[in-house]
């Protein structure tokens, strides 16, 4: 029943669940079991609780009025007191425990996801970004299952048991309790929706002067040359004090509501503390020559009235924990809730190695027959029929926006959810076993893909090494030999996102060296040239023609850059797709 | 703090003493208050107690601990208050503090560093690091100042009960302010070290994973290199775990030193009757003072709970101090002397090259003379540009430099660049306003200056369509700007500095021909420059009009 009653007061902030609430409500799901043990841990926490005041409270009063008190009720009340202190460790134990294994079992599943996505991530986000979601935005919700989580149940439990036991003591104190609890809480679920707005306030424009210092970081050798240091060096400081300023203004009216809050709760302490001063000098007015308690009650009440009020006061300093964790869980919900369409690829593998494995052995053609691609009612390609012969070389054209390049990641086998027939060697596409297609692939994106590393290993990325005449050979044809003879550390320089100095079509260049090494008979090519300047465009052009002979290539291609030794002319436009002669221009 | 000088963990502090000291002294106050709270409590209801049992209840003055006890109360309150407000306060200014120092010491940074520090993704390490350190006075700090003054002034009250009590504190104290969190730290400090390095690693590994993604994928061969992000991942967690182990065994432990010390008190304030079982207080010993005493104790072990936790905190500060300090560059000595207008400039055996890779141009010589302009020609991957940046100062070289018949150092050389300007291959557009980004080429510009260099590059018809004109705000890098907008309105920014030397890489990039027709008509009347060197791969009246130099 109180459990019933944590998760209501949970909700009752945001009042109707978000999608936020009900995924951290699930991932914290996952560890019911350990919160389960921890709830047990707050149980015996709130006894031992009440046991070491009990204790505490006859030695004192034994103490005050006799000089003197049991040894055994001292030993009990240390004894309650190292009790609650274990039950603390345990309880934090258990609970960073099950944080951690949410967290990281997150993470995993948010790897593995964007993984499926393929090349449909980048519509969410560049990959720096998404690296810090993946880690940064994950970490974040830590604060809410460690701490936020367990101690709504807190909230719960440590008032009930404290009122449990001193109803029986002094009605007057219990309804003090009861009076001032619901206000605390009132209280507390204003100031955190104040505290929270401000929050998120000082959060923005804190981003805002975080922005600023990069750009002006990243703008430092411009600045430099233009000679105007010193006036970029005055925007900073001005606008950090001006920060300063306005946050302070903010935080000065955040903190007066946290601090109104505290001596709320302290007030409340006081006022029971004067009542059973009051009450054990029996002058309260309406029972003058009596007291209503005994020292030994007073002391108990007076111990346990800070412990009533502390775990709210807790709950109302970790609620910017549970903010925090919500605006996370957004950007975590939007990489979780892009469809991943090749997440049945693995599943139909075995399937798959039934079929006929030799058919894609030798490709003779892929074949698109009214072939569309509908995401969300609106196309990403319109619908397509064609076919590519084994050893054709098709150059693909048309306006930004069209479909190109959804049509190469359809190749490449990470979206399934397309419309009409894409039939390799006659058979049905899903009906192919995706790893043995795919090995049939070489992909020249646009910016060449490089992991950090040697230019080997970049080479060598993914496949069987081969021997260095073979190496050498593909380097040859692909022009690479004469600019890597020149690196200091030759094939072992190291290739950083920065390109280690090398030119954009000399990176280009090191694709076609490692897309010959792979063995790849199917080239798909997106816009190589598109970086480049017109003269390193034509050499590269001359280059992948002479190596691509006998493969059979889809390249994609601007106008700007066009494919005059390509065998086919597709233009692809809204309405569909359409084959243009090649004009020689030359 | 002289902006200069490397940066330590006690130089926050002082960075502002006096912003400092008004947190710590309203610390102190709200920390002292708390405890005295708790102990005046406890003994006004005992005292009230034995004082009805022992029939002088009326005559009790129980207004005077009353209101001490209200005092106390409101004091903790807005004392914690003020300390929060201040601290704060503090914090703020010790971001602009550090930030300005990180900006010095890139400012004093010479070019080829400059880039290599500029990275997306090191700035954005070094924002967050500056983010970390800033909290170090409020997390670590200030609480163990705190707690410190709360054992000092139990101590106090512990004299007046019986003086032998303060070697228990004296020894409680010392456990817990320094023993317990220095064993915490030596337990784990490697693993917060470690782990702040790691986090660093495991996400340039992601970024370097992910940017393979579909070659990886498609080679069959994800799984593998997934993997060993997996266990960067796992790493990670070990050293997770081993630092909430320390922090939660600290405070265990923390706790038994606050019931040991307890029951050590009791041990000297009292003698055992063993046929009563009963322990009885020495004699001069006030029941009533050592209810407070022990409730006072209760509340110093909730100030010094937290400080087992500090040296997570601590460790990660000092990551981030140590990557801040790396940046550390001592003043460089600018070269004496002062160029005149630059009137010739001769090349021998000229030759710029990465300091990373060394590639570049092979060596030249050559030599321009007032109003010439030349065209650097060459094939891809000649070095054209690196021998431009090199002209401009901003790469190193090789060789001899003679400006106007004096020989002279041209690399990250300020005087000499005050006469140059230089329009690399991706210029930065900050993100501020069309206007103020021309306005750092010539702050002192007039609107009609910049409209008429706006127009010398052919964006005057864009800008006056814009509904906010000049005082439309650039995005980001000025990515709401297309690379030939870019590029020109960096052009236009060059231009309003009226320096004798241009230099020029690609400008003509992605324009069509009437736009470069316009501008070379603007360099070749009103900007006409005293020297231009041109390096291009698209043909221009500009170009046809130059020397060529063929690399």
């Amino acid at each position: 029943m109180t459990r019933e009653k944590g998760t209501q007061k949970a909700r009752r902030p945001s009042r109707i669940k978000t999608p936020e609430a009900i995924f951290l409500g699930q991932l914290a799901t996952q560890q019911s079991s350990k919160y389960r043990v921890a709830q047990g841990f707050a149980v015996l926490f709130a006894v031992s609780l009440v046991l070491q005041a009990w204790a505490l409270a006859n030695v004192f009063s034994d103490m005050a009025l006799h000089q003197s008190f049991s040894i055994s009720l001292l030993v009990v009340g240390l004894l309650a007191l190292l009790i609650r202190a274990l039950a603390n460790f345990g309880r934090e134990r258990i609970c960073t425990s099950a944080s951690r294994d949410i967290r990281y079992g997150l993470r995993r599943q948010l790897v593995s996801h964007l993984t499926e996505l393929g090349p449909a991530r980048t519509r969410i986000e560049e990959d720096a970004a998404l690296s810090t979601r993946v880690y940064e935005q994950v970490d974040a919700l830590d604060d809410f299952f460690s701490r936020y989580k367990p101690q709504v149940f807190m909230v719960t439990l440590i008032p009930c048991v404290i009122l449990l036991s001193v109803v029986s003591i002094s009605w007057i104190a219990f309804f003090v309790f009861m009076l001032t609890a619901p206000l605390v809480i009132i209280f507390m679920i204003f100031v955190g929706h104040k505290a929270a707005q401000a929050n998120r306030r000082q959060f923005n424009v804190l981003a805002m002067l975080s922005n600023q210092f990069m750009d002006l970081n990243q703008g430092l050798a411009e600045l430099k040359r233009l000679n105007r240091t010193t006036e970029a060096r005055g925007r900073l400081s001005d606008s950090a004090t001006a920060y300063q300023k306005t946050t302070m203004g903010v935080l000065v009216l955040a903190f007066l509501s946290t601090a109104t809050l505290e001596l709320f709760a302290s007030l409340s302490i006081a006022m029971i503390a004067l009542y059973l001063g009051l009450g054990l000098l029996e002058i309260l007015p309406w029972q003058v020559g009596s007291a209503p308690v005994t020292l030994t009650q007073a002391m108990f009440l007076l111990l346990l009235a800070p412990e009533f009020y502390l775990p709210l006061r807790q709950l109302g300093n970790d609620y910017h924990a549970k903010q925090k964790a919500e605006a996370a869980a957004t950007d975590l919900l939007e990489i979780l809730d892009a469809r991943a369409h090749a997440t049945a690829a693995e599943e139909r593998e075995p399937v798959a190695q039934s079929n006929l494995a030799s058919m894609v052995d030798q490709l003779t053609s892929i074949r698109f027959h009214n072939l569309s691609w509908c995401e969300d009612g609106r196309y990403r390609f319109s619908p397509i029929s064609a076919v590519i012969h084994q050893g054709q070389r098709i150059w693909l054209s048309g306006e930004s926006g069209v479909g190109k390049s959804s049509l190469l990641h359809l190749l490449l086998g990470f979206e399934e959810d397309y419309q009409g027939q894409l039939l390799v060697n006659g058979k049905p596409f899903h009906e192919v076993s995706l790893a043995a297609w795919r090995a049939k692939l070489a992909w020249l994106p646009q910016t060449p893909e490089w992991v950090n590393g040697s230019i080997r290993r970049n080479l060598l990325l993914g496949i069987e090494t081969p021997s260095e005449e073979t190496l050498q050979a593909a380097l040859v044809e692909s022009q690479c030999d004469a600019f890597i003879r020149q690196l200091p550390a030759g094939l072992d320089t190291k290739l950083t996102e920065l390109g280690a100095g090398l030119s954009g079509g000399q990176m280009q260049r090191l694709s076609i060296a490692r897309a010959l090494l792979s063995k790849a008979n199917i080239w798909l090519l997106d816009e190589p040239c598109s970086g480049l300047d017109k003269e390193t465009a034509q050499a590269v052009l001359a280059t992948l023609k002479r190596v691509s002979k006998g493969k059979t290539l889809l390249i994609v291609s601007h106008d700007t850059h066009p494919i005059l030794w390509a065998d086919k002319h597709w233009v692809l436009n809204k309405g569909g797709l359409h084959e243009q002669p090649i004009q020689a221009i030359a | 703090m002289s902006n200069l000088s490397k940066l330590s963990l006690k130089r926050l502090i002082l960075a502002n003493p006096w912003g400092i000291l008004i947190p710590v002294i309203t610390g102190i106050a709200a920390t002292l208050a708390g405890v005295a709270l708790l102990g005046i409590s406890g003994w006004f209801i005992s005292a009230a107690g034995l004082a009805t049992a022992m029939g002088v209840g009326i005559v009790f003055n129980y207004l005077t601990p009353g209101a001490i006890v209200r005092g106390m109360s409101i004091l903790r309150t807005a004392g914690r208050y003020g300390e929060q407000v201040t601290a704060h306060n503090h914090l703020l200014g010790l971001l602009r503090t550090l930030r300005l120092w990180v900006w010095d010491q890139r400012v004093a940074k010479d070019a080829a560093n400059l880039h290599e520090q500029s990275r997306g993704d090191l700035l954005q390490r070094l924002v967050s690091d500056l983010d970390q350190i800033i909290r170090w006075p409020l997390v670590v700090f200030l609480p163990w100042i705190y707690a410190l003054s709360a054992y000092l002034a139990v101590s106090v009250f512990a004299y007046f009960i019986t003086p032998v009590l303060l070697w228990p504190i004296a020894i409680a104290a010392v456990l817990q302010i320094l023993l317990v969190p220095y064993v915490c730290d030596r337990f784990a400090s490697h693993a917060v070290h470690v782990g702040q390095i790691l986090g660093v690693h495991r996400r340039s590994r992601f970024v370097s994973l992910f940017s393979a993604l579909i070659t990886l994928t498609i080679r069959g061969h994800w799984k593998e290199y997934a993997q060993r992000l997996g266990e960067l991942d796992e790493r990670q967690r070990r050293m997770e775990i081993r630092i909430q182990q320390a922090v939660s065994t600290g405070r265990l432990l923390s706790y038994g030193v606050t019931i040991l010390l307890i029951a050590s008190s009791f041990y000297l304030l009292c003698i055992y009757t063993p046929e009563t079982q009963r322990w009885t207080l020495l004699d001069g010993v006030q029941g009533t003072w050592v209810v407070g005493y022990v409730l006072s104790l209760l509340a110093v072990n909730e100030l010094v709970l937290p400080l087992v936790q500090s040296f997570v905190a601590q460790g990660q500060s000092q990551v981030g101090l140590r990557r801040l300090n790396q940046l550390h560059q001592d003043a460089q000595a600018q070269p004496e002397g002062k160029i005149e207008r630059i009137q010739q400039m001769v090349f021998k055996h000229w030759r710029g090259f990465h300091p990373s890779s060394g590639m570049g141009n092979n060596a030249i010589d050559f030599r321009v003379d007032e109003g010439e302009s030349i065209w650097l020609r060459g094939a891809s991957g000649s070095g054209k540009s690196t021998l431009l940046a090199a002209i401009a100062g901003d790469c190193l070289s090789s060789g001899e430099a003679i400006i106007n018949n004096e020989k002279c150092d041209l690399y990250s050389n300020q005087t000499y660049q005050i006469h140059i300007s230089y329009l690399p291959q991706s210029p930065h557009i900050f993100q501020q306003s069309i206007a103020a980004n021309l306005y750092l080429g010539n702050p002192n510009a007039s609107d009609e200056q910049l409209w008429d260099v706006l127009n010398a590059v052919g964006l005057a018809d864009w800008a006056k369509n814009l509904p906010n004109g000049l005082e439309t705000l650039l995005s980001s890098q000025g990515r709401n700007l297309s690379g030939g907008q870019r590029k020109r309105l960096a052009l236009a920014r060059l231009l309003l500095r009226q320096t004798p030397v241009l230099l020029l890489d690609e400008p003509f990039d992605g324009l069509d021909k009437a736009t470069i027709e316009r501008i070379c008509h603007s360099l070749e009347n009103h900007y006409k420059p005293d020297i231009l060197i041109l390096v291009s791969h698209v043909g221009s009246r500009l170009g046809d009009n130059a020397r060529v130099i063929e690399l």
